[in-house]
């Protein structure tokens, strides 16, 4: 059907072709390059499934905890990178997801499962209350209606005695069957997978490409046909379930929750292992996580970087602990002057080249498009 | 009856009116071409029809529905597509990404659904591709398919944004300055665009449009606004050589040699 009629005047005809900067999308990989890409599959396979075996409980939980980070980086992945807002009130969620869960296992007496729904329906209807109400300011606003309401949770929700067990804490056992740390490692990233896959369908169908058209341009979004407040509102409840079910896995992790770790600093090392980790990179988010969970561990464990952090001028008393707050804001400066794509960026010709393509490091992703509205 | 019709619209910005009492009727099979000075009150009657903005008086209707109180996404279900002076497309994205974006209402089914990766949903995302596919093969942009929009040459988004706004599966397109960009041979190959699109795919269309001779020869009736309100209206000839329009265009001293020697260039073109 050739609807743009040619004018006899007209030579040139108006069909546009770029050239392709991958031009030889049939590359396939030689039977030896197969080989060493599969050689690689395993090695990550090896460090993920069977190496946290060989080590001792508590350093099984730390990486639980890294896996565990891994999804709170992707539900604040959902905030800021697709919807493009930031919170600075995350620890709060992830918090109130900790306690809920713990207090209906401890008080409530009730099961694992029924705890975790409960921490990520918790979750998500922090963010429907607070998202409803604030989400259609936007930027820093929105950072600042965040920011207060994880300061109020500090304030409030955390000295509710019968959730949080006052000043002690409450008591969060590992569900049945999963009383081992490596079994509940195992358990966390299987959690961890099923985050992931639906990280990746709701990027791959409508929601998620509306998710991206209205960060970017909410107007041209609303010609779409996109109900852009009620898709923002739908991406925050996503990313307060998430939250929800992070907190749930970090308190039976521990076996325990304290109110006084969900503070703002908490906040921060959240945020900034996302955007560390590479925004809207999925791979990139979950390795900043598991980084920053396991800082101070690394810190601990090899003494000569415990030497080092004490090296630094003005920082007498740097311990494992404020390590990634210090560690971290450098971390974060270099990401938004000189890679804006974080580790995701780094890690997308090795990414490129596991799925049996070239290692091509030339490969930066997809341009980052200044956000500019349309005139209307 | 129209298909889409604007009733006595009136907007105020603190102290500009920038419409009073504006109407316009788009029937079916129509194409309605707006024209007016800078700062007219153009774009902002289609904010107010595509409903950006809430006239503070007048109504909007669409196939004899009063519209007035719904919103953007709303009008777009009901088969209001539009595009913007400065191209409504998604840049950060490849163009075969935009054009699954804009069939959002077409996707048959749930963000839900598709979150959680029920087995209809695969299905139905190859369907929306098929369908991205033959549109760009439509507007003959079929290389472009997987090049990102930030990039590619103005004239170009130009066509991928009409080739989105086609996807949303429109019964009336309104356009703003859809030829802006485009030089006269171009902007002669997007008139022929035009009418063929009417024709192929039934549609209606309003566009706001500087290029004189285009809205000359595919308008069958156009408005002329100035300074919000409605200057003159009708078939095109008769707008173009309305006294006033004429003096809202070239000014009060129309009788300026160079005017008059700019106002001759304009016929020879509309003449071509």
């Amino acid at each position: 059907m050739a609807v743009t009629a040619q004018e006899p005047g007209a030579a040139e005809p108006d069909v546009v072709t770029v050239e392709d900067e991958r031009a030889d999308r049939t590359f396939a990989p030689s039977p030896l390059g197969w080989v060493a890409r599969g050689a690689v599959w395993v090695a990550i396979a090896y460090v993920v499934l069977v190496l946290p075996l060989s080590f001792e409980g508590f350093e099984v939980q730390q990486f639980s905890q890294a896996v565990i980070y891994g999804i709170i980086g992707l539900s604040l992945n959902v905030l800021l990178g697709y919807v493009g807002q930031i919170s600075l009130g995350h620890q709060a969620f992830v918090g109130i997801g900790a306690f809920a869960s713990a207090y209906m296992v401890s008080v409530q007496n009730q099961p694992f499962h029924v705890a975790v729904l409960v921490a990520m329906a918790v979750g998500a209807g922090q963010a429907l209350v607070l998202g409803g109400v604030s989400l259609r300011i936007r930027g820093l606003y929105f950072a600042l209606v965040t920011l207060a309401y994880g300061l109020v949770a500090e304030q409030n929700v955390f000295q509710i005695e019968e959730l949080t067990g006052g000043g002690q804490g409450q008591p969060a056992p590992k569900p049945g069957g999963f009383e081992s740390d490596w079994r509940y490692y195992y358990l966390c990233l299987a959690f961890l997978a099923v985050v992931l896959w639906i990280d990746w369908r709701m990027l791959k169908t409508k929601g998620g490409r509306a998710l991206l058209a209205l960060r970017e341009n909410p107007r041209v979004a609303a010609t779409f046909g996109i109900n852009v407040r009620l898709l923002n509102l739908f991406a925050f409840v996503v990313s307060g379930a998430f939250a929800g079910l992070g907190g749930a896995l970090l308190a039976h992790n521990d076996t325990f929750v304290s109110p006084e770790v969900w503070n703002f600093n908490l906040a921060l090392v959240f945020v900034i292992m996302t955007v560390v980790g590479g925004l809207r990179s999925r791979v990139g988010v979950v390795i900043g996580s598991a980084f920053f969970a396991l800082l101070g561990y690394f810190i601990d464990k090899f003494t000569f970087l415990e030497d080092l952090l004490a090296n630094i001028p003005g920082t007498p008393d740097l311990t494992a602990e404020l390590a990634p707050l210090v560690i971290g804001p450098l971390l974060l400066l270099l990401t938004l002057t000189t890679f804006p794509g974080g580790i995701g960026q780094q890690i997308r010709p090795i990414q490129g080249w596991l799925r049996g393509g070239r290692f091509d490091l030339s490969d930066r992703g997809p341009k980052e498009v200044q956000i500019s509205d349309v005139r209307a | 009856m129209s298909v889409l019709e604007a009733r006595n619209c009136s907007i105020r910005f603190g102290g500009v009116q920038a419409a009073r009492d504006v109407s316009i009727a788009i029937g079916e099979w129509e194409i309605v071409g707006i024209i007016g000075p800078n700062g007219a009150g153009k774009t902002t009657t289609f904010n107010m029809i595509t409903g950006f903005y809430t006239p503070d008086a007048g109504t909007i209707w669409y196939r004899g529905q009063d519209v007035t109180g719904l919103g953007v996404h709303e009008r777009t279900a009901l088969g209001m597509g539009r595009t913007f002076q400065n191209v409504g497309l998604v840049k950060g994205s490849t163009v075969r990404e935009n054009l699954l974006t804009a069939q959002h209402l077409k996707a048959d089914y749930g963000v839900l659904a598709g979150m959680l990766g029920a087995p209809r949903t695969f299905v139905e995302e190859r369907t929306l591709g098929r369908r991205a596919e033959a549109l760009v093969e439509i507007l003959r942009l079929g290389d472009l398919l997987d090049t990102q929009v930030a990039g590619l040459p103005y004239g170009v988004l130009k066509r991928v944004e009409v080739a989105t706004v086609l996807a949303t599966d429109p019964d009336v397109l309104l356009l703003d300055e859809p030829s802006s960009g485009m030089g006269p041979e171009e902007a002669h190959r997007l008139g022929d665009t035009l009418l063929d699109l009417r024709r192929e795919f039934g549609l209606s269309i309003a566009m706001i449009e500087h290029h004189v001779p285009l809205v000359v020869r595919v308008c069958d009736y156009v408005y002329c606004l100035n300074f919000g309100q409605m200057l003159a209206e009708g078939k095109p000839e008769e707008v173009r050589n309305h006294p006033e329009v004429v003096t809202a265009y070239m000014g009060e001293d129309a009788e300026d040699p160079a005017v008059q020697a700019l106002e001759g260039q304009l016929e020879s073109l509309v003449e071509d």
